[in-house]
């Protein structure tokens, strides 16, 4: 399986990795998360585990089951970690505590590493038999809701280790802390390499036109996003260059304020022949690779954002990408040298023209862009650093291991 | 009987970040940090930067941050001009970055505040080291290593045996000298710049030196 990234991945990651695998073969590694699919965590578990099994690590992943009380609490529980108020009342915590009690009951959790991703399943660590265990958080921890701070507590201190995407999403534990990002599949439906006819293909099917320089941002229509801010800096740039501006989304059933956005960026489009807003069903993998093959310039311009993996997805494809200096974003782009950090509309629309008016410059950033996402945000390295983590909490005490 | 040259064996250096649980929003906070954080934590946000593999506006994340983030461009500048490799001991180079700073606040007492979330994040690192399976015995063979070697390795070699070898000679050139001889190549890659190139660059430049020397060795004139 690894063998598949070869002349992909960086050399070193995967010479790496199979030092590693055989330091670890044999030894078993255990994912809980709370959904099979749908979401970031979900879509890169798919492909790492067959990956650990290539490796010759016995991998599982166990999904927690839950009814709808549950994850209306779970959610409240994100949220609150996240900074936004709430109240989650003591039956709230009792349930959250008795639907893992049945979980651990039913699941085997005897593995040498266990990787808890995110609050949903953290109570199972009371129920932890023996290996190392590690709380994977995938968001921004960094200023929870207090009085859920306190009441998740009890379960943080019971693991060995937790880890964060970024060092600002993290805060002060009891417990070692450690910094891996997310990562992005090569050889996934969405990043993988296209022929041009299957981009011709989608193109016509999506009825994109490609006689103008196509400006994108793929993203959820969310008001953290700014579409609106993105439309105002088309309109800008249109000025004084014929573009055309693709605004990609998806539905999310989670989040009801997405209709609500949708409805105000076709509003504010008003009839801009050359703004395309598309809906694409979930696992519009394939098309969502193909639009932002097509494009000249991908934006991002989040004002608050997670990781923002798509910034990542079209680097890969070598495009140059504009993005809001918030959350993992920064850690993305290197201002100048793989695309632009803005903080505004107006810069947004100055380095859409500057990178319209200079293919060159484009071309450069978008080839260093591939480069950096190769080097620093692949699978590989992700899977590179969960291994690297195990065994250091499997030798103990030390800061420097020659293999 | 010919000499035994002892090969050069390339090695890995992977680092995995730690986060020490501290932060710093403004430049008294970073004073307080530089002064008790871990001796990892300074290596890691001074000699490692590095590994970034793109040189940005100054040479350690203690100036980077001072520089971009609270817009203290001059205390970036001074801060930049500490070659961390200069030191042998860790504990100096504290030692000079806490002058620096404190000079600085000695001038400007009331220096700016980060926004919530470009606070200065103390990070160290716990790092693998894995030989590569790649060995070489001469120039030409050298060569070949280098020019394709994992830029994680070119950083352990060059950068990080300053280090770990009294501060003072980079394995590349302590091997040219004591197993090949080479004494005049191997102290004009120790005295390659490192705060002007990026990993690539360093590549490149320890490259064209190797093949010059490589092809000088190898020419053959007409008598």
């Amino acid at each position: 399986m690894i063998s598949q990234y070869e002349s992909i991945a960086p050399k070193g990651d995967l010479h790496l990795l199979k030092r590693l695998g055989e330091k670890l073969a044999g030894k078993t590694f255990l994912h809980v998360n709370s959904t099979r699919v749908g979401g970031g965590v979900a879509e890169i578990l798919q492909r790492m585990v067959p990956l650990l099994k290539g490796l010759g690590i016995e991998v599982r992943w166990e999904v927690i089951e839950g009814d709808e009380p549950f994850f209306t609490i779970t959610k409240k529980i994100h949220n609150t970690l996240q900074g936004n108020p709430d109240h989650i009342s003591e039956e709230m915590w009792a349930y959250h505590f008795e639907v893992n009690r049945r979980n651990a009951e039913k699941m085997d959790l005897e593995a040498d590493a266990v990787f808890i991703h995110d609050p949903q399943p953290a109570p199972l660590v009371q129920f932890r038999k023996n290996g190392k265990w590690i709380w994977r958080c995938h968001i921004d921890a960094s200023n929870p809701i207090k009085e859920v701070d306190e009441a998740l507590r009890q379960y943080w201190g019971k693991f060995d280790a937790a880890v964060y995407s970024v060092a600002k999403f993290a805060r002060s534990m009891a417990i070692s802390e450690y910094i891996i990002p997310p990562s992005i599949d090569p050889l996934s439906e969405k990043n993988r390499a296209l022929t041009e006819e299957e981009i011709t293909e989608v193109s016509e099917r999506l009825k994109i036109p490609r006689d103008k320089p196509i400006i994108l941002q793929v993203s959820r229509f969310d008001y953290f996003k700014d579409p609106l801010g993105v439309i105002r800096a088309y309109q800008t740039v249109k000025k004084y260059n014929d573009c055309l501006l693709v605004l990609a989304g998806s539905p999310a059933s989670d989040d009801p304020e997405s209709e609500e956005v949708l409805r105000a960026v076709n509003e504010f489009s008003g009839d801009d022949p050359d703004i395309h807003i598309l809906m694409l069903p979930a696992f519009s993998d394939k098309d969502i690779n193909a639009l932002q093959r097509m494009a000249q310039v991908v934006l991002q311009k989040s004002t608050k954002e997670g990781f923002g993996l798509t910034v990542s997805e079209a680097m890969w494809k070598g495009k140059p990408v504009i993005g809001g200096a918030v959350g993992g974003i920064p850690l993305q782009i290197v201002h100048g040298v793989t695309g632009f950090l803005v903080h505004s509309v107006e810069g947004a629309a100055f380095r859409i023209r500057q990178l319209l008016n200079s293919p060159s410059m484009a071309k450069i950033m978008g080839e260093k862009g591939r480069e950096f996402v190769r080097a620093n945000f692949l699978i590989t390295r992700q899977i590179r650093d969960y291994l690297t983590l195990w065994y250091f909490l499997e030798n103990p005490g030390r800061s420097i291991i020659e293999l | 009987m010919a000499k035994i040259i002892k090969p050069f064996e390339f090695k890995l250096y992977t680092g995995l970040l730690r986060f020490t649980g501290r932060k710093a929003k403004n430049l008294h906070e970073l004073r307080e940090g530089i002064a008790t954080v871990s001796e990892d934590s300074l290596f890691h946000h001074t000699c490692q930067y590095f590994l970034k593999g793109t040189i940005l506006e100054y040479t350690n994340d203690f100036a980077q941050w001072a520089g971009e983030s609270l817009e203290e461009r001059a205390l970036a500048e001074h801060l930049s001009n500490i070659d961390p490799y200069s030191f042998l001991q860790i504990e100096d180079l504290r030692k000079e970055l806490l002058r620096v700073v404190d000079e600085y606040l000695s001038a400007f007492p009331g220096p700016r505040e980060a926004f919530p979330g470009d606070e200065f994040f103390f990070n160290e690192t716990v790092v693998l080291i894995v030989p590569l399976g790649i060995q070489v015995q001469n120039l030409a063979e050298f060569l070949m290593a280098v020019k394709y070697v994992d830029p994680g390795s070119l950083y352990y070699h060059f950068y990080e045996s300053k280090l770990r070898l009294g501060g003072r000679v980079n394995d590349f050139s302590a091997w040219m000298e004591t197993s090949l001889g080479k004494r005049e190549l191997a102290e004009r890659i120790n005295a390659i710049d490192p705060f002007m190139h990026n990993l690539e660059e360093i590549r490149n430049v320890i490259a064209d030196l190797v093949e010059q020397k490589a092809r000088l060795d190898m020419e053959v004139y007409n008598r």
